[in-house]
């Protein structure tokens, strides 16, 4: 049985035909929180001394490796999140509960990723020195403030259809881009070790 | 109803955040959940596990090490090298740097009294003492050799800087010593092999290394 994903958006009562155009707020609020999001992280980020501080766990050889492994655990729940979106969307075959694994997989990738952006911004800041560290500057403010967004954006009843995947899938973008320049290269330079 | 999962997933990753930055703030190089004393407990809201794992008596929770939190940086008494110290919070970081090839970074605690014993790789070891805070008499045996130095109180820009990178494939590891004067003394490691470093300026910590540019930073114990 496939789930009509526009059901999950409407409102109570269902609205009339030809009814109300959506009002603007339902957007900018949304891309202006985003904006406001990034572009703090980024500003924090670069006003702030980097401390260089370590961050260790029992088990972990050093503050890299354990970031780069919360970041892959993110990374392997944002891939989980793809596959029941696609689920919840009908695009593939699935649970009755493929809504609930959607979410609990991206409120689980969501706080898994804290503790190593706060790391990464208070120990490190926000760096230009080469290109690796500047996508990954750039790109780490603009996904959390992508993701307030698609979680702003969560609360509005009758979006675009293509509205909350896009934003979506262009959360999983990011995030893997991030995953790309920072634990990819940490693994790369000092090896798949804890 | 609108729904409210969104706005307290949101809210939760925003207190996380706000508590794990507050962790950092307060537990400088250590975080909550390593087997380090704790300096300041009363700040740290974390219950962590046993303070002294490594076998480390814990500091008693009313007092801070008395030894005040500085920086010393000067030159070995046969002149042929620069040592620098690093004090935080009754912990040191010292670096031995001759600006050529020979080079050793030693940790260790500081005593009390201001007594220093730290040791570093190789069998390195720096034996110190400080002078009223205000300058380190000490000697440092590195390599067979045996050299005594003094270290006078430093203050930003000079001092000890830091700088790891990889740039092309190389793994590049730099120390610097900045002294009182402006000279600086530093080994830039390439591979593991060693050579004069460029010069790094202190106010930014910038230095560009085979065309990539680099941040040394401040080093903490």
């Amino acid at each position: 049985m496939t789930v009509d994903p526009n059901a999950a958006t409407q409102g109570f009562p269902s609205p009339a035909p030809g009814g109300r155009p959506p009002h603007p707020a339902r957007y900018l609020v949304p891309a202006l929180v985003a904006g406001a999001v990034a572009v703090g992280l980024g500003v924090y980020g670069k006003v702030h001394d980097p401390a260089g501080t370590a961050f260790n766990l029992a088990g972990f050889s050093s503050t890299g490796a354990v970031k780069s492994w919360l970041a892959t655990t993110a990374f392997l729940f944002a891939l989980v999140q793809v596959v029941s979106a696609a689920m919840v969307y009908g695009k593939l075959p699935g649970p009755r509960w493929s809504p609930v694994l959607h979410r609990w997989s991206g409120r689980a990738a969501f706080l898994v990723a804290v503790p190593v952006a706060v790391h990464c911004l208070y120990a490190l800041g926000y760096q230009t020195y080469g290109s690796r560290v500047l996508w990954h500057s750039v790109l780490g403010c603009f996904f959390f403030g992508a993701f307030s967004a698609k979680m702003l954006l969560l609360r509005s009843e009758r979006l675009p259809g293509r509205l909350l995947p896009l934003v979506g899938g262009l959360v999983f973008t990011v995030l893997t881009l991030i995953w790309l320049t920072s634990a990819l290269w940490f693994f790369r330079t000092f090896g798949v070790t804890t | 109803m609108k729904r409210s999962g969104p706005l307290l997933t949101l809210l939760a990753g925003l207190l996380f955040g706000l508590f794990m930055l507050s962790l950092n703030a307060t537990t400088g190089t250590k975080s909550a959940s390593s087997a380090y004393q704790e300096e300041s407990p009363a700040s740290n809201p974390s219950p962590s596990p046993s303070p002294s794992a490594t076998g480390t008596t814990p500091s008693p929770s009313t007092s801070r090490a008395p030894v005040a939190d500085a920086d010393y940086a000067g030159r070995t008494d046969d002149d042929s090298a620069a040592v620098a110290v690093t004090l935080r919070d009754g912990r040191a970081i010292a670096y031995f740097c001759d600006g050529h090839a020979r080079e050793s970074w030693l940790k260790g605690d500081v005593e009390d009294d201001g007594r220093l014993r730290l040791t570093g790789k190789h069998g390195a070891k720096l034996n110190g003492t400080l002078d009223q805070g205000k300058r380190i008499r000490g000697t440092v045996d590195i390599d067979g050799g045996h050299h005594a130095f003094t270290a006078d109180r430093a203050k930003k820009p000079s001092g000890l800087y830091r700088a790891t990178a990889t740039v092309r494939g190389a793994t590049l590891d730099g120390g610097w010593i900045v002294l009182r004067d402006g000279t600086q003394v530093g080994i830039l490691n390439r591979d593991r092999k060693p050579s004069p470093a460029p010069r790094i300026d202190p106010a930014t910590g910038t230095v560009t290394v085979d065309g990539a540019r680099l941040t040394a930073r401040p080093v903490t114990p």
